[in-house]
Formats: structure tokens, C-alpha cells, sequence
């Protein structure tokens, strides 16, 4: 007799994982707007390329002649998949079937999950919907066995694998306890806003704890989550947060033991664009547009940014110059004039991170008109943040070109220059110790107080002041590589790519330092 | 639909260059704010008519205050 009784129940078996929670909790997924688990990869991967891990994991029922009566698969989904060509690990919690909440199959296939990302060297995808685990236990019906003393620390691997390869995730639905966890340990997060909520603990759990009644949304969507950097970015719906992800890996290498795929390389290295010459107005309080000006700079449409709603004083995110990927940092002067707040420093010290872990060349864009200052600064810690921030910049290897656009002062200055880095300065550039607004108060304070019209005097010493910050001197000096003309921006910094080559292939390799959520 | 400009920081209203009624152009400024000693104008992101005008020269004002709608 041949083995062809069990071949068709594989096969049946596989057929009834494709079903995940019935038809049932499939159409009530989809009425709320949201996709299910398996959608999620499709839309996410180059067609027809899972290739599942684990498809027979779950629980089954046998009737009393041995026959299959039901099954019900692992409520996660796992597997091999390709972006661009590209292989990837995928994973994530299936909605339909206990809500995303472990089984005990479920589990085994999500802690797995980093593990084959560490083990195979491929980037890793988390597309996240469900809570942690529940007090009912796993639903199995037997009081689960608590994992033996000796077992690997669950989140060891959590933590390797953000050493290891690029990680990526996006809320989908609302995600709440281990999940919340390992969504915010990645490189890259984004939420869907119009069907995601992110929490520590959802409504029911914090109304009885704190007594505070509030809905999902209040407590974790999209606005509460993009303004306080849990999550990086938000998208507008699913297929979005798919192609944000899938944005965000074409600029990372497989693994930290390769560099970066060079892009295409289709937009002129000698472009120089006539708006740079009066981008920044001469006029020195008047805010101007940075991103226009990286647009400008940057390979056409190349900007990814990341992080955008919080820290908005630091503008973080991916491009590429003459097809290189590189990490771009700059100050947005329009908010907060472009100060180092606890959280604009919070937000740049991770985004460093995250290029010397995969070996991204940092181009600075800097306007840096020093620390955040006041009561409220002083209450957010915002020396301490900004000195992890300074120290974090010393402490890269990886190669750093930074344009002085404007201001240039004070401490939190020093965190926009790498070590050995490559300076260049636009006309507009202004340094020192703090902006002669600020400064000349406190080092004239005798003669402002003494003159008889102290505001005009302050005026006119801050004027003298600032006549002195004229950018010749600095090339003089030797104190920057070269002072340019603003359109050349371009031109210069792909010459500057063109020469590091020879310095990126000796930093493969796991980074001294790695990136912390 | 009305477009709302929201200040993205809080801060003082240094200058308001249009008045309620007016017919503005995409990317005319409107009135300009003093945050941290740095003058941030206020663009309009489409044409239309200026139809509120909630800011005044001197204005202290909160983050996400609507301070214009151009319709």
C-alpha cells in the first residue's frame, strides 16, 4: 500500500491553511477595511514568489476512525518571498483566527521568524496585526507548558537581527503588546492611518487600570504615534505602508556583510540648478525651504524620508547621489528654527545609527542653530539627547560629506560633521559659539545696558557681529574643504561619492555599535 | 473644500500680508511668523480666496492653530 492516504491529506491540509480563520472572519476583515494576513503578503512581494515556511503548523481534530475532522493552521504566516528580485524574509500575525493572539503554533512560527533572518542573512518584513498573549492561554485548551528555564531569552534574537539585516515593519490593524514590541524594534515602521492603532495596552486594559477611558484611536493611532517617533512614518492606507517598505529596502544592502545597491545612475552628475543661488535669503532670520533644496540636490525623486512628523527640527531619511545610496540629515529651519530638541536629537542619533549598521554614507545639509532652549527643553533632557547625538556622530566610520548651508553653532553643531568628514560651505554659512542674536545679549550685556537707546545698540552690535561672519575667512583658514557656489552642490558631492568607493568595501561587517528602538 | 493653514510651531505673527476676501496665488505668502528669533512665512498651497483670517501682528499663538482658510 502506498503512502497516497497521507499525500492527500497534505494536501488537504494545505488547502484549509489557505482558508485561515473561514470565509467568515475573511469577509469580516475585509468589512472593516482591512486586509487579511495573506493579502498582505502578495501585495507586498514580486508576484507568486512566497514561498511559505511552516504551512502544516496549527492544531487538528481527529474524529474516532482516525479521520481528519478539522484543522486549523498556525495563526501566523511565514516564508521566503523576493522584492525587486530581491529574497526576503516575511511574517505576521493572521487577524482572523483569535485576533491575532498566539497559538501555540502561531507563536513557534513568529519567534522563528528572526531567527531565519539571522540564519540566512535576508532582510525581514513584519507586517503586524493582533495582541500579545491572553490570559485564556493559548486556546488550545490545555494550559500551555511555560517554556523551560534554559530557553534562549525570547528577544535575543529580536535584538541580533537589527544588528544583522535590515529590519521593516508596519502596523496594519491595531497591534498591542508583544507585537507593539517587535513592531518598534526595526529600522523602518509605518502605520496605516486610516486602519492602524499602535498599544501598549489596549482601552479595556488601561480603563481598568487607570481608570482613563478612551478609544484605540485616542490612545495609539497614527496621530499620537507619528508625532512621538514610536513609529516612523504613516501611510494612507495598506497597499501604502506595503510600498513604503518595499521604498525603504531598495536603499539597504541584503545584510551588513555587503554594501548598498548602487541605484540607477540616469541623473546628470553635473546638474547644477539656478534656484540654489537665492534658495537661502540673504535676509538672515528668514526661514527658507530645506527640502526644496535637497530635491534640487539629490538624484531626481531619490528623497525617502523618514520620520517626518516627529523632531521636525531634523529632517532624516534615504537618497541617492549619482545612484549611491547615502543617509541625508538636515535641519528644517521653519520649525523651531532647526534647534536640536530631545526628540529632533533622539530621532537623528537612531538614524545614524542605522547608516553605520548597513554602511550608508551620511550627507549632512546643515542650518543648526544649536540646542532647544527654555524651561520645556531643559525638562526634556534635551543636553543629554543632544550629546548622545554629538557622540554618536564621533563614534561612525562611515564616510560623511556636510554642506554648511547656514548656521553652524553652538555644541549640537559638531553632531552634523563625521569624523575625517568632507566639509563644504554655501556663501550663507554662519559659525561660532551661538547665533549673534542670542550671543551678543549676553557678552555686551554691560554696553547695551550702559548705551542710551539699548535696543539700537544691541541691533548695531549684533549687525557689526554678523558683517564679521563672511565666508571667505573660512576658506582662508582652510577651516572647510571648499567654499562653493551653492549649484554646485551637486557636481561636488557626486565627485565626493566617486572617491569614498575605495573606502566602503573594507566597513562590511557588524558594526561596533548598532541601532536601539 | 476650504483649505485650513495650521501653524506647524507655536509662536508670535510678525507680519499679515493678505486681508479676509482677498484672491491669493499658489505660493504667495500670507503672513509670517517669529519662532526662535526666525522669521517663517506661511504660504498659500493653492489659489483661491482668503475667506478666514484668524492672526493679527503680535498674536502669540499655539501649535496647530488654524490661522487662515483659503477657499
Amino acid at each position: 500500500m502506498s503512502w497516497e492516504p497521507e499525500a492527500d491529506e497534505i494536501k488537504r491540509r494545505r488547502a484549509l491553511a489557505l482558508e485561515q480563520g473561514g470565509a467568515d472572519a475573511v469577509a469580516k476583515q475585509h468589512e472593516k477595511g482591512r486586509l487579511t494576513i495573506r493579502e498582505r503578503v502578495e501585495g507586498l512581494l514580486d508576484p507568486g514568489t512566497l514561498d511559505e515556511v511552516g504551512v502544516g503548523a496549527g492544531a487538528s481534530e481527529r474524529g474516532e476512525d482516525g479521520e481528519l475532522k478539522s484543522f486549523s493552521p498556525a495563526n501566523f504566516v511565514l516564508g521566503f518571498g523576493k522584492i525587486d528580485g530581491r529574497r526576503v524574509i516575511v511574517g505576521g500575525e493572521d487577524f482572523t483566527m483569535k485576533g491575532g493572539s498566539p497559538s501555540d503554533a502561531g507563536l513557534r512560527k513568529s519567534v522563528y521568524t528572526e531567527q531565519l533572518a539571522i540564519q540566512y542573512r535576508l532582510p525581514l518584513i513584519r507586517l503586524h496585526e493582533g495582541a500579545g498573549g491572553s490570559v485564556g492561554g493559548s486556546g488550545s485548551g490545555r494550559p500551555s507548558l511555560p517554556a523551560p528555564v534554559f530557553a534562549t531569552a525570547r528577544f535575543k534574537s529580536v535584538a541580533q537581527v537589527m544588528a544583522t539585516v535590515p529590519v521593516a515593519t508596519a502596523a496594519m490593524g491595531a497591534v498591542a503588546g508583544l507585537p507593539a514590541g517587535r513592531l518598534v524594534a526595526s529600522h523602518f515602521s509605518v502605520m496605516s492611518k486610516s486602519t492602524a492603532q499602535v498599544l501598549t495596552a489596549g482601552p479595556a486594559v488601561v480603563e481598568r487600570a487607570m481608570g482613563e477611558k478612551k478609544t484605540k484611536e485616542e490612545l495609539g493611532g497614527a496621530a499620537v504615534h507619528t508625532k512621538n517617533g514610536t513609529v516612523d512614518n504613516a501611510s494612507e492606507d495598506e497597499p501604502d505602508a506595503l510600498a513604503q517598505i518595499r521604498r525603504f529596502l531598495s536603499y539597504l544592502p541584503d545584510h551588513v556583510w555587503e554594501l548598498p545597491p548602487i541605484g540607477p545612475q540616469d541623473d546628470p552628475v553635473d546638474r547644477q540648478e539656478e534656484a540654489l543661488i537665492d534658495i537661502v535669503p540673504r535676509e538672515r532670520r528668514r526661514a527658507f525651504d530645506m527640502r526644496r533644496a535637497l530635491k534640487l540636490i539629490l538624484d531626481q525623486d531619490s528623497f525617502f524620508e523618514m520620520g517626518k512628523g516627529y523632531g521636525r527640527s531634523q529632517i532624516t531619511g534615504l537618497a541617492r547621489l549619482n545612484g549611491q545610496a547615502v543617509g541625508v540629515w538636515a535641519n528644517d529651519g521653519k520649525f523651531l528654527a532647526g534647534s536640536m530638541t530631545a526628540d529632533g536629537a533622539q530621532k537623528a542619533r537612531r538614524f545614524m545609527e542605522m547608516c553605520q549598521t548597513f554602511h550608508l554614507p551620511i550627507v549632512s545639509f546643515v542650518d543648526e542653530p544649536g540646542f532647544m532652549i527654555g524651561s520645556k527643553a531643559e525638562q526634556e533632557a534635551t543636553i543629554r539627547h543632544g550629546a548622545n547625538a554629538v557622540l554618536t556622530a564621533a563614534l561612525t566610520t562611515v564616510p560623511w560629506a556636510s554642506v554648511m548651508v547656514r548656521r553652524s553653532f553652538g555644541v549640537a553643531q559638531a553632531a552634523h560633521y563625521g569624523p575625517e568628514g568632507y566639509v563644504l560651505a554655501w556663501p550663507s554659512a554662519e559659525s561660532g559659539p551661538l547665533p549673534v542674536e542670542g550671543g551678543v545679549a549676553v557678552a555686551f550685556h554691560r554696553e547695551i545696558a550702559a548705551a542710551e537707546d539699548p535696543d539700537a545698540k544691541r541691533k548695531e552690535l549684533e549687525e557689526m557681529l554678523a558683517k564679521r561672519q563672511s565666508p571667505f575667512p573660512r576658506a582662508e583658514a582652510f577651516s572647510v574643504h571648499e567654499l562653493i557656489d551653492p549649484r554646485e552642490t551637486r557636481p561636488m558631492l557626486c565627485r565626493w561619492v566617486d572617491r569614498i568607493q575605495p573606502l566602503l568595501p573594507p566597513l562590511v561587517g557588524p558594526s561596533a555599535f548598532s541601532v536601539r528602538p | 473644500m476650504a483649505t485650513k493653514i495650521e501653524l506647524e510651531t507655536g509662536g508670535s505673527v510678525w507680519k499679515v500680508l493678505v486681508k479676509q476676501g482677498d484672491q491669493v496665488e499658489e505660493g504667495q505668502t500670507l503672513f509670517i511668523m517669529e519662532v526662535m528669533k526666525m522669521e517663517v512665512p506661511y504660504d498659500a498651497p493653492a489659489a483661491g480666496t482668503v475667506t478666514a483670517l484668524n492672526v493679527s501682528e503680535g498674536d502669540v499663538l499655539e501649535e496647530d492653530f488654524v490661522a487662515a482658510e483659503i477657499d
